[in-house]
Protein backbone atom coordinates (compact mmCIF):
# COMPACT_ATOMS: atom_id res chain seq x y z
CA UNK A 1 0.00 0.00 0.00
CA UNK A 2 1.49 3.20 -0.80
CA UNK A 3 2.62 5.92 1.69
CA UNK A 4 -0.15 8.47 0.11
CA UNK A 5 -2.59 6.02 0.56
CA UNK A 6 -2.66 4.81 4.16
CA UNK A 7 -1.69 8.69 5.23
CA UNK A 8 -5.21 9.58 3.61
CA UNK A 9 -7.01 6.49 4.80
CA UNK A 10 -5.67 6.96 8.35
CA UNK A 11 -6.40 10.53 8.32
CA UNK A 12 -10.32 10.32 7.18
CA UNK A 13 -10.71 6.99 9.55
CA UNK A 14 -9.72 9.36 12.30
CA UNK A 15 -11.45 12.01 11.50
CA UNK A 16 -14.40 10.26 10.86
CA UNK A 17 -14.09 8.40 14.40
CA UNK A 18 -13.71 11.32 16.20
CA UNK A 19 -16.55 12.95 14.67
CA UNK A 20 -18.78 9.97 15.43
CA UNK A 21 -17.43 10.25 19.08
CA UNK A 22 -18.18 14.06 18.97
CA UNK A 23 -21.49 13.17 17.90
CA UNK A 24 -22.22 10.59 20.77
CA UNK A 25 -21.78 12.97 23.68
CA UNK A 26 -24.21 15.84 21.68
CA UNK A 27 -26.60 12.96 21.55
CA UNK A 28 -26.06 11.53 25.42
CA UNK A 29 -25.84 15.78 27.02
CA UNK A 30 -26.52 18.26 24.67
CA UNK A 31 -29.36 17.81 21.91
CA UNK A 32 -32.92 18.44 23.39
CA UNK A 33 -35.16 15.22 23.33
CA UNK A 34 -37.90 15.10 20.51
CA UNK A 35 -41.19 16.30 22.59
CA UNK A 36 -43.50 13.26 21.16
CA UNK A 37 -40.93 10.28 20.71
CA UNK A 38 -38.84 11.09 23.38
CA UNK A 39 -35.36 9.03 23.98
CA UNK A 40 -35.92 7.10 21.25
CA UNK A 41 -35.91 9.70 18.17
CA UNK A 42 -31.76 9.22 19.12
CA UNK A 43 -31.61 6.81 17.23
CA UNK A 44 -32.28 9.05 13.92
CA UNK A 45 -28.74 10.46 14.96
CA UNK A 46 -27.60 6.95 13.93
CA UNK A 47 -29.96 5.71 11.44
CA UNK A 48 -30.38 8.29 8.99
CA UNK A 49 -26.65 9.11 8.66
CA UNK A 50 -26.45 5.01 8.18
CA UNK A 51 -28.66 5.12 5.55
CA UNK A 52 -27.32 8.29 3.69
CA UNK A 53 -23.74 6.67 3.23
CA UNK A 54 -25.43 3.28 2.38
CA UNK A 55 -26.65 5.26 -0.78
CA UNK A 56 -23.72 6.79 -1.24
CA UNK A 57 -21.99 3.05 -0.92
CA UNK A 58 -24.36 2.24 -3.87
CA UNK A 59 -23.87 5.45 -6.01
CA UNK A 60 -20.18 4.60 -6.10
CA UNK A 61 -20.59 0.78 -7.17
CA UNK A 62 -23.01 1.74 -9.63
CA UNK A 63 -20.59 4.25 -11.36
CA UNK A 64 -17.61 2.49 -10.81
CA UNK A 65 -19.36 -0.81 -11.83
CA UNK A 66 -20.86 1.08 -15.20
CA UNK A 67 -17.39 2.24 -16.01
CA UNK A 68 -15.80 -1.24 -15.56
CA UNK A 69 -18.28 -2.90 -17.82
CA UNK A 70 -17.90 -0.10 -20.56
CA UNK A 71 -13.98 0.39 -19.87
CA UNK A 72 -12.89 -3.08 -18.66
CA UNK A 73 -10.69 -0.90 -16.04
CA UNK A 74 -9.58 -2.67 -12.90
CA UNK A 75 -9.20 0.81 -11.05
CA UNK A 76 -13.16 0.94 -11.32
CA UNK A 77 -13.88 -2.98 -10.48
CA UNK A 78 -11.59 -2.33 -7.21
CA UNK A 79 -13.40 1.10 -6.22
CA UNK A 80 -16.79 -0.72 -7.15
CA UNK A 81 -15.27 -3.53 -4.30
CA UNK A 82 -14.45 -1.45 -1.80
CA UNK A 83 -17.48 0.60 -1.95
CA UNK A 84 -20.18 -2.38 -2.13
CA UNK A 85 -18.11 -3.92 1.14
CA UNK A 86 -19.52 -0.26 2.74
CA UNK A 87 -22.95 -0.57 1.31
CA UNK A 88 -23.19 -3.69 2.59
CA UNK A 89 -21.72 -2.59 6.18
CA UNK A 90 -23.45 0.44 6.72
CA UNK A 91 -26.91 -1.08 5.62
CA UNK A 92 -26.53 -3.70 7.66
CA UNK A 93 -26.86 -0.58 10.77
CA UNK A 94 -29.50 0.99 8.67
CA UNK A 95 -31.72 -1.88 8.85
CA UNK A 96 -30.65 -2.33 12.75
CA UNK A 97 -31.47 0.59 14.01
CA UNK A 98 -34.70 1.60 11.95
CA UNK A 99 -36.58 -1.58 13.55
CA UNK A 100 -35.20 -0.67 17.01
CA UNK A 101 -36.77 2.79 16.43
CA UNK A 102 -39.74 1.11 15.11
CA UNK A 103 -40.19 -1.14 18.08
CA UNK A 104 -40.91 1.99 20.10
CA UNK A 105 -42.28 4.18 17.73
CA UNK A 106 -44.53 1.91 15.52
CA UNK A 107 -44.95 -0.84 18.54
CA UNK A 108 -43.91 -3.54 15.90
CA UNK A 109 -39.80 -4.46 14.91
CA UNK A 110 -41.41 -4.67 11.22
CA UNK A 111 -43.78 -3.42 8.60
CA UNK A 112 -43.69 -4.53 5.00
CA UNK A 113 -44.07 -0.89 3.65
CA UNK A 114 -42.55 -0.11 0.56
CA UNK A 115 -39.35 2.04 1.88
CA UNK A 116 -38.53 -0.66 4.77
CA UNK A 117 -38.93 -3.72 1.83
CA UNK A 118 -37.28 -1.84 -1.28
CA UNK A 119 -34.23 -1.24 1.35
CA UNK A 120 -34.51 -4.77 2.28
CA UNK A 121 -34.25 -6.33 -1.16
CA UNK A 122 -31.45 -3.66 -2.06
CA UNK A 123 -29.14 -5.09 0.88
CA UNK A 124 -29.83 -8.83 -0.21
CA UNK A 125 -29.35 -7.90 -3.62
CA UNK A 126 -25.70 -6.56 -2.32
CA UNK A 127 -25.52 -9.62 -0.49
CA UNK A 128 -25.74 -11.64 -4.47
CA UNK A 129 -23.20 -9.24 -5.64
CA UNK A 130 -20.86 -11.22 -3.54
CA UNK A 131 -21.87 -14.24 -4.01
CA UNK A 132 -21.56 -13.98 -7.66
CA UNK A 133 -18.38 -12.63 -7.62
CA UNK A 134 -16.78 -15.17 -5.70
CA UNK A 135 -18.58 -18.42 -7.09
CA UNK A 136 -17.48 -17.84 -10.89
CA UNK A 137 -14.27 -19.60 -11.80
CA UNK A 138 -13.29 -16.92 -14.12
CA UNK A 139 -12.64 -13.86 -12.43
CA UNK A 140 -12.71 -11.79 -15.32
CA UNK A 141 -16.37 -13.03 -15.90
CA UNK A 142 -17.06 -13.01 -12.24
CA UNK A 143 -15.97 -9.11 -12.10
CA UNK A 144 -18.64 -8.27 -15.04
CA UNK A 145 -21.54 -10.81 -13.64
CA UNK A 146 -20.80 -8.86 -10.08
CA UNK A 147 -20.87 -5.07 -12.08
CA UNK A 148 -24.31 -6.03 -14.20
CA UNK A 149 -25.70 -7.03 -10.54
CA UNK A 150 -25.02 -3.75 -9.11
CA UNK A 151 -26.14 -1.91 -12.13
CA UNK A 152 -29.80 -3.96 -11.62
CA UNK A 153 -29.67 -3.40 -8.47
CA UNK A 154 -29.06 0.62 -7.59
CA UNK A 155 -32.24 0.61 -10.21
CA UNK A 156 -34.34 0.09 -7.23
CA UNK A 157 -32.43 4.03 -5.50
CA UNK A 158 -34.96 6.05 -7.46
CA UNK A 159 -37.34 4.17 -6.20
CA UNK A 160 -36.88 3.62 -2.59
CA UNK A 161 -36.91 7.14 -2.41
CA UNK A 162 -40.01 8.23 -4.37
CA UNK A 163 -41.66 5.32 -2.47
CA UNK A 164 -42.22 7.41 0.53
CA UNK A 165 -44.15 9.92 -1.72
CA UNK A 166 -45.72 7.12 -4.03
CA UNK A 167 -47.27 4.97 -1.39
CA UNK A 168 -49.30 5.29 1.72
CA UNK A 169 -45.90 4.68 4.00
CA UNK A 170 -45.41 4.71 7.45
CA UNK A 171 -41.16 5.95 7.48
CA UNK A 172 -41.09 9.67 8.13
CA UNK A 173 -40.97 12.32 5.44
CA UNK A 174 -37.89 13.81 4.62
CA UNK A 175 -36.74 17.25 7.65
CA UNK A 176 -33.53 18.44 5.98
CA UNK A 177 -33.95 18.34 2.33
CA UNK A 178 -37.43 20.19 1.80
CA UNK A 179 -38.02 22.80 -0.47
CA UNK A 180 -39.32 25.23 2.12
CA UNK A 181 -36.01 24.42 4.19
CA UNK A 182 -34.96 21.94 7.11
CA UNK A 183 -38.41 21.58 9.69
CA UNK A 184 -36.18 20.37 12.34
CA UNK A 185 -34.84 21.81 15.46
CA UNK A 186 -31.63 23.60 14.96
CA UNK A 187 -29.67 21.63 17.80
CA UNK A 188 -30.91 18.73 16.12
CA UNK A 189 -29.86 19.72 12.70
CA UNK A 190 -26.59 20.57 13.92
CA UNK A 191 -26.01 17.09 15.72
CA UNK A 192 -27.61 15.35 12.19
CA UNK A 193 -24.98 17.06 10.56
CA UNK A 194 -22.17 16.25 12.33
CA UNK A 195 -23.19 12.94 12.78
CA UNK A 196 -23.01 12.44 8.90
CA UNK A 197 -20.08 14.28 8.57
CA UNK A 198 -18.81 11.61 10.98
CA UNK A 199 -20.42 8.34 8.91
CA UNK A 200 -19.00 9.98 5.63
CA UNK A 201 -15.53 10.74 6.91
CA UNK A 202 -15.25 7.27 8.13
CA UNK A 203 -17.13 5.25 4.81
CA UNK A 204 -14.14 7.08 2.78
CA UNK A 205 -11.42 6.26 4.35
CA UNK A 206 -12.40 2.62 4.83
CA UNK A 207 -12.88 3.20 1.21
CA UNK A 208 -9.97 4.26 0.54
CA UNK A 209 -7.58 1.27 2.72
CA UNK A 210 -10.20 -1.37 1.29
CA UNK A 211 -8.78 0.18 -2.24
CA UNK A 212 -5.85 0.22 -1.53
CA UNK A 213 -5.35 -2.87 -0.27
CA UNK A 214 -7.91 -4.11 -3.69
CA UNK A 215 -5.41 -3.12 -5.78
CA UNK A 216 -2.15 -4.60 -4.09
CA UNK A 217 -3.94 -7.27 -3.97
CA UNK A 218 -4.23 -7.49 -7.70
CA UNK A 219 -0.49 -6.39 -8.30
CA UNK A 220 1.37 -9.27 -10.30
CA UNK A 221 4.11 -10.91 -7.59
CA UNK A 222 7.60 -9.99 -8.83
CA UNK A 223 9.70 -11.81 -10.75
CA UNK A 224 11.62 -12.39 -8.05
CA UNK A 225 8.94 -13.17 -5.82
CA UNK A 226 7.54 -16.25 -8.26
CA UNK A 227 10.99 -17.85 -8.37
CA UNK A 228 11.12 -18.10 -4.94
CA UNK A 229 7.74 -19.47 -4.78
CA UNK A 230 8.24 -21.90 -6.96
CA UNK A 231 11.68 -22.93 -5.22
CA UNK A 232 10.26 -23.53 -2.33
CA UNK A 233 7.19 -25.62 -3.76
CA UNK B 1 -33.68 -10.98 -41.94
CA UNK B 2 -35.02 -9.15 -39.28
CA UNK B 3 -33.65 -8.87 -35.67
CA UNK B 4 -37.45 -10.59 -34.47
CA UNK B 5 -37.03 -12.61 -36.62
CA UNK B 6 -33.72 -14.55 -35.55
CA UNK B 7 -35.16 -14.24 -32.00
CA UNK B 8 -37.94 -16.31 -33.20
CA UNK B 9 -36.15 -18.67 -34.36
CA UNK B 10 -34.02 -18.94 -31.56
CA UNK B 11 -37.73 -19.61 -29.65
CA UNK B 12 -38.28 -22.27 -32.22
CA UNK B 13 -35.03 -24.10 -31.46
CA UNK B 14 -35.31 -23.98 -28.13
CA UNK B 15 -38.55 -25.02 -28.55
CA UNK B 16 -37.79 -27.76 -30.72
CA UNK B 17 -35.29 -28.99 -28.29
CA UNK B 18 -37.66 -28.86 -25.36
CA UNK B 19 -40.62 -30.90 -26.82
CA UNK B 20 -37.88 -33.13 -27.80
CA UNK B 21 -36.38 -33.88 -24.59
CA UNK B 22 -38.80 -32.70 -22.20
CA UNK B 23 -37.05 -33.35 -18.98
CA UNK B 24 -36.89 -30.08 -18.12
CA UNK B 25 -40.91 -29.43 -18.76
CA UNK B 26 -41.40 -32.61 -17.50
CA UNK B 27 -40.04 -31.96 -14.01
CA UNK B 28 -41.36 -27.95 -14.08
CA UNK B 29 -45.06 -29.90 -14.48
CA UNK B 30 -44.54 -32.64 -12.24
CA UNK B 31 -43.61 -29.60 -9.20
CA UNK B 32 -46.76 -27.78 -9.93
CA UNK B 33 -49.22 -30.22 -9.63
CA UNK B 34 -47.20 -32.16 -6.43
CA UNK B 35 -46.96 -28.85 -5.29
CA UNK B 36 -50.38 -28.19 -5.50
CA UNK B 37 -51.44 -31.48 -4.13
CA UNK B 38 -49.25 -31.12 -0.86
CA UNK B 39 -50.89 -27.79 -0.14
CA UNK B 40 -53.92 -29.05 -0.15
CA UNK B 41 -52.91 -30.95 3.10
CA UNK B 42 -50.68 -28.96 4.29
CA UNK B 43 -53.72 -26.05 5.20
CA UNK B 44 -56.28 -26.73 7.68
CA UNK B 45 -59.91 -26.13 5.38
CA UNK B 46 -61.66 -25.77 8.68
CA UNK B 47 -59.69 -22.73 9.55
CA UNK B 48 -58.13 -21.43 6.08
CA UNK B 49 -60.50 -22.18 3.46
CA UNK B 50 -58.11 -22.90 0.05
CA UNK B 51 -59.86 -19.45 -1.72
CA UNK B 52 -58.35 -17.37 0.55
CA UNK B 53 -54.91 -18.23 -0.07
CA UNK B 54 -55.48 -20.03 -3.72
CA UNK B 55 -53.84 -16.22 -5.39
CA UNK B 56 -50.68 -16.52 -3.29
CA UNK B 57 -50.52 -20.32 -3.64
CA UNK B 58 -50.96 -19.62 -7.65
CA UNK B 59 -48.15 -17.16 -7.94
CA UNK B 60 -45.47 -18.87 -5.66
CA UNK B 61 -45.62 -22.42 -7.22
CA UNK B 62 -45.41 -20.32 -11.08
CA UNK B 63 -42.49 -18.08 -8.97
CA UNK B 64 -40.59 -21.49 -7.80
CA UNK B 65 -41.37 -23.81 -10.95
CA UNK B 66 -40.02 -20.56 -13.14
CA UNK B 67 -36.59 -20.58 -11.04
CA UNK B 68 -35.98 -23.65 -11.11
CA UNK B 69 -36.65 -24.02 -14.72
CA UNK B 70 -35.19 -20.62 -15.82
CA UNK B 71 -31.20 -21.73 -15.63
CA UNK B 72 -31.75 -25.14 -17.78
CA UNK B 73 -32.53 -23.06 -21.15
CA UNK B 74 -28.60 -22.52 -21.36
CA UNK B 75 -28.08 -26.02 -20.02
CA UNK B 76 -28.18 -28.41 -23.44
CA UNK B 77 -26.51 -25.67 -25.29
CA UNK B 78 -23.55 -25.35 -22.79
CA UNK B 79 -22.79 -28.71 -22.23
CA UNK B 80 -22.10 -28.93 -25.94
CA UNK B 81 -20.55 -26.10 -26.63
CA UNK B 82 -23.03 -25.05 -28.90
CA UNK B 83 -23.77 -21.59 -27.09
CA UNK B 84 -20.49 -20.33 -28.29
CA UNK B 85 -21.46 -21.23 -32.07
CA UNK B 86 -24.94 -19.07 -31.71
CA UNK B 87 -22.85 -15.97 -30.21
CA UNK B 88 -20.30 -16.75 -33.65
CA UNK B 89 -23.52 -16.50 -35.70
CA UNK B 90 -24.61 -12.73 -36.86
CA UNK B 91 -27.37 -12.70 -34.50
CA UNK B 92 -26.85 -9.35 -31.95
CA UNK B 93 -26.86 -10.30 -28.23
CA UNK B 94 -30.80 -8.29 -27.84
CA UNK B 95 -31.78 -10.69 -30.39
CA UNK B 96 -30.59 -13.98 -27.88
CA UNK B 97 -31.69 -12.93 -25.07
CA UNK B 98 -35.61 -12.28 -26.64
CA UNK B 99 -35.07 -15.03 -28.17
CA UNK B 100 -34.14 -17.38 -25.10
CA UNK B 101 -37.11 -15.40 -23.28
CA UNK B 102 -39.28 -16.00 -25.76
CA UNK B 103 -39.02 -19.75 -25.45
CA UNK B 104 -38.41 -19.86 -21.38
CA UNK B 105 -41.93 -17.54 -21.78
CA UNK B 106 -43.93 -20.17 -23.54
CA UNK B 107 -42.68 -22.59 -21.22
CA UNK B 108 -44.19 -21.15 -18.09
CA UNK B 109 -47.34 -20.46 -20.04
CA UNK B 110 -47.53 -23.68 -20.02
CA UNK B 111 -46.72 -24.05 -16.25
CA UNK B 112 -48.85 -21.50 -15.44
CA UNK B 113 -52.26 -23.12 -17.41
CA UNK B 114 -51.41 -26.21 -14.82
CA UNK B 115 -50.72 -24.55 -11.98
CA UNK B 116 -54.01 -22.41 -12.54
CA UNK B 117 -56.07 -25.60 -13.06
CA UNK B 118 -54.57 -27.95 -10.89
CA UNK B 119 -54.47 -25.26 -7.55
CA UNK B 120 -58.10 -24.21 -8.00
CA UNK B 121 -59.27 -28.23 -8.12
CA UNK B 122 -57.03 -29.38 -5.47
CA UNK B 123 -57.73 -25.65 -2.80
CA UNK B 124 -61.65 -26.15 -4.17
CA UNK B 125 -61.87 -22.73 -5.68
CA UNK B 126 -65.44 -22.92 -7.11
CA UNK B 127 -65.80 -19.15 -8.89
CA UNK B 128 -62.82 -18.68 -11.00
CA UNK B 129 -63.59 -15.63 -12.01
CA UNK B 130 -63.24 -13.93 -15.39
CA UNK B 131 -60.74 -16.16 -17.35
CA UNK B 132 -59.59 -12.77 -19.60
CA UNK B 133 -58.90 -10.84 -16.38
CA UNK B 134 -56.74 -13.79 -15.39
CA UNK B 135 -54.70 -14.09 -18.63
CA UNK B 136 -54.77 -9.63 -18.50
CA UNK B 137 -52.55 -10.44 -14.92
CA UNK B 138 -50.66 -13.37 -15.53
CA UNK B 139 -49.73 -11.91 -19.25
CA UNK B 140 -47.04 -8.86 -18.21
CA UNK B 141 -46.38 -10.77 -14.88
CA UNK B 142 -44.97 -13.80 -16.63
CA UNK B 143 -43.21 -12.07 -19.24
CA UNK B 144 -41.45 -10.22 -16.32
CA UNK B 145 -40.63 -13.50 -14.82
CA UNK B 146 -39.44 -15.11 -18.30
CA UNK B 147 -37.05 -12.17 -18.50
CA UNK B 148 -35.54 -11.90 -15.22
CA UNK B 149 -35.57 -15.55 -15.06
CA UNK B 150 -33.55 -15.82 -18.34
CA UNK B 151 -31.41 -12.90 -17.48
CA UNK B 152 -30.04 -14.37 -14.14
CA UNK B 153 -30.28 -17.91 -15.44
CA UNK B 154 -27.19 -17.07 -17.48
CA UNK B 155 -25.13 -16.13 -14.88
CA UNK B 156 -26.11 -18.67 -12.55
CA UNK B 157 -24.83 -20.95 -15.23
CA UNK B 158 -21.69 -20.15 -14.67
CA UNK B 159 -21.28 -20.37 -10.70
CA UNK B 160 -20.14 -22.85 -8.86
CA UNK B 161 -23.43 -22.83 -6.86
CA UNK B 162 -25.13 -23.42 -9.50
CA UNK B 163 -29.43 -23.24 -8.65
CA UNK B 164 -28.80 -22.02 -5.41
CA UNK B 165 -27.64 -18.82 -6.12
CA UNK B 166 -30.52 -18.04 -9.01
CA UNK B 167 -32.89 -17.62 -6.19
CA UNK B 168 -30.68 -15.02 -4.45
CA UNK B 169 -30.40 -13.17 -7.37
CA UNK B 170 -33.77 -13.00 -8.60
CA UNK B 171 -36.13 -13.31 -5.53
CA UNK B 172 -35.13 -9.77 -4.32
CA UNK B 173 -36.47 -8.07 -7.99
CA UNK B 174 -39.26 -10.08 -8.22
CA UNK B 175 -40.70 -9.08 -5.01
CA UNK B 176 -42.62 -6.29 -6.71
CA UNK B 177 -44.23 -9.33 -9.17
CA UNK B 178 -45.65 -11.85 -6.79
CA UNK B 179 -46.92 -8.49 -4.71
CA UNK B 180 -49.05 -7.21 -7.68
CA UNK B 181 -49.62 -10.07 -9.12
CA UNK B 182 -50.89 -12.60 -6.44
CA UNK B 183 -53.39 -9.30 -5.28
CA UNK B 184 -54.51 -8.64 -8.64
CA UNK B 185 -55.18 -12.25 -9.05
CA UNK B 186 -57.20 -12.75 -5.38
CA UNK B 187 -58.99 -9.77 -6.85
CA UNK B 188 -59.76 -11.50 -9.85
CA UNK B 189 -61.13 -14.68 -8.23
CA UNK B 190 -63.51 -12.23 -5.91
CA UNK B 191 -64.86 -10.99 -9.37
CA UNK B 192 -63.89 -7.74 -8.59
CA UNK B 193 -64.59 -4.76 -10.79
CA UNK B 194 -61.50 -4.07 -12.68
CA UNK B 195 -60.87 -0.61 -11.77
CA UNK B 196 -59.50 -2.14 -8.43
CA UNK B 197 -56.79 -4.07 -10.57
CA UNK B 198 -56.25 -1.78 -13.22
CA UNK B 199 -53.50 -0.29 -11.32
CA UNK B 200 -51.46 -3.20 -10.32
CA UNK B 201 -51.81 -4.59 -14.14
CA UNK B 202 -50.04 -1.24 -15.52
CA UNK B 203 -47.04 -1.15 -12.79
CA UNK B 204 -46.74 -5.16 -14.34
CA UNK B 205 -46.63 -4.25 -17.23
CA UNK B 206 -44.05 -1.52 -16.49
CA UNK B 207 -41.78 -4.19 -14.90
CA UNK B 208 -42.38 -6.53 -17.32
CA UNK B 209 -41.22 -4.02 -20.57
CA UNK B 210 -38.38 -2.48 -18.30
CA UNK B 211 -37.16 -6.27 -17.22
CA UNK B 212 -36.85 -7.27 -20.97
CA UNK B 213 -35.59 -3.89 -21.99
CA UNK B 214 -32.66 -4.04 -20.03
CA UNK B 215 -32.32 -7.62 -20.10
CA UNK B 216 -31.18 -6.38 -23.51
CA UNK B 217 -29.00 -3.74 -23.04
CA UNK B 218 -26.99 -5.75 -20.89
CA UNK B 219 -27.03 -9.41 -21.71
CA UNK B 220 -24.00 -8.42 -24.14
CA UNK B 221 -21.34 -8.20 -20.63
CA UNK B 222 -23.35 -11.60 -19.97
CA UNK B 223 -21.61 -13.22 -23.38
CA UNK B 224 -18.82 -11.82 -24.07
CA UNK B 225 -16.30 -14.69 -23.87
Amino acid sequence: MSTRARIAGLALVTAGVATILVTHWMMAFWVPSEAAQGVVQRIFYVHVPAAWTTFLAVGIVALASAVHLWLEDERADAAAVAAAEGALIFGAIMLITGPLWGRIAWGTYWTWEPRLTLTLLLWFTYLGYFLIRGSVADPRRGKRFAAVVAIVGSLNIPLIHVSVEMFRSLHPGPVVIKPEGPTLHADMLATLLTSLAGFTLLFLGLFTFRYAVERLRRRPLPAAAGEAGEALI
Amino acid sequence: MSELRRAWLITRKDLRLEFRTGGRLLSMIAFVVLAGFLFAFALDHNLVPGRDVAAALIWLVILFASTAGAGRIFDAEEEEGAFRHLLLTPVSRPAVFLGKTMANLIVIWLVTALTFISLTAFLDVRDQGSLTAHAAVLLPGTIGLAATGTFFGRMSRHSSLGDTLLPVLTFPLLVPVIYLGATSTARVLLERPWTEISGSVRLLWAFAVGSVFIGAALFRHLTDE
